[in-house]
């Protein structure tokens, strides 16, 4: 769990999945609303993500309920991703403190 | 367009095709149908970046299947990048250790040329079995590059010294009480 690296698209995909669990399609328009049109997957790499993330034990998968005979495939964070989402943001966070820090003082 | 994208999948491995090819197909189905409500530029921009998805998921899937492990996106941004614990250089080691393999080779050939050459006769004859002896230089050169490789490694990892270690240590509120500079 430890060893995967979180790229931007990887963040991004995560953070989607923080409120709510969602399909692809939803992640795909989620990203992209999320970074203001700067980020756009492609279902390639969405779904490479998503397997690398399912692998690694950050979200888990599932049926959605669907009125029709087979239901959409959802995704939603698992306890351990949310865990490890929440640090490397705190991490983020802490170097943005950092830059804020860095600014001023070169300012003053 | 639909029928060459489902085409496209074909190029990932059966397992991945079979687990998450109609997921794919639906999900590339709607992104379409919306990149078709936009102009030529944008909908070429949208074929393109799909191919580009595909052929590169597809690379990366197979690479998966064959080493087992997930290799980096290679197309996708690494701005935020960021590995939690230390880690060793891996890709650049290699990359010096086959870089190292070729001119050991090379030179080794070489001499087996030049030592394949009798004084007497001037044109040159056929490389001699016996003058290949560049396997067991090979070895060992390789293996004192392992060796220094690991040795920089214990002592890198003993001292903690990776930039993101320091920065989980850093607390930028004792840094703005102290004024001294400790990143």
């Amino acid at each position: 769990m430890e060893s995967l690296p979180v790229t931007e698209p990887v963040l991004l995909i995560l953070l989607s999945l923080i409120e709510q669990p969602r399909h692809g399609y939803a992640i795909l328009q989620d990203v992209q609303e999320m970074s203001e049109g700067r980020v756009t997957l492609s279902t390639g790499t969405l779904y490479g993500a998503l397997r690398r993330l399912l692998d690694d034990g950050w979200i888990e998968r599932f049926e959605e309920e669907r009125n029709s005979s087979r239901g959409r495939q959802a995704y939603r964070l698992t306890p351990g991703g949310r865990r490890h989402l929440q640090q490397k943001v705190s991490r983020l966070k802490q170097l943005t403190r950092v830059v804020s820090v860095r600014v001023v003082r070169k300012e003053t | 367009m639909f029928s060459v994208y489902r085409s496209l999948l074909y190029l990932y491995p059966p397992a991945h095709r079979h687990e998450y090819g109609e997921e794919m197909l639906a999900a590339f189905r709607e992104v379409q149908s919306e990149a078709a409500k936009q102009g030529m530029a944008a909908r070429n921009l949208f074929w393109l970046r799909e191919v580009q998805g595909l052929l590169a998921g597809a690379l990366r899937e197979h690479l998966r299947t064959i080493t087992g492990s997930h290799c980096p996106p290679p197309i996708v941004s690494r701005r935020l990048s960021m590995r939690s614990e230390f880690r060793f250089p891996k890709a650049t080691a290699t990359l010096m250790t086959i870089i190292l393999a070729a001119v050991v080779m090379a030179i080794e050939k070489a001499t087996a040329i030049q030592n394949s050459i009798l004084p007497s006769s001037p044109p040159v004859g056929p490389i001699q079995p016996a003058h290949f002896t560049f396997l067991p230089t090979l070895l060992l050169i390789l293996s004192l590059a392992c060796l220094v490789g690991i040795l920089g490694w214990v002592i890198l990892f003993g001292l903690h010294r990776s930039g993101a270690q320091r920065l989980a240590d850093f607390d930028p509120s004792r840094e703005r009480t102290s004024g001294g500079l400790r990143v």
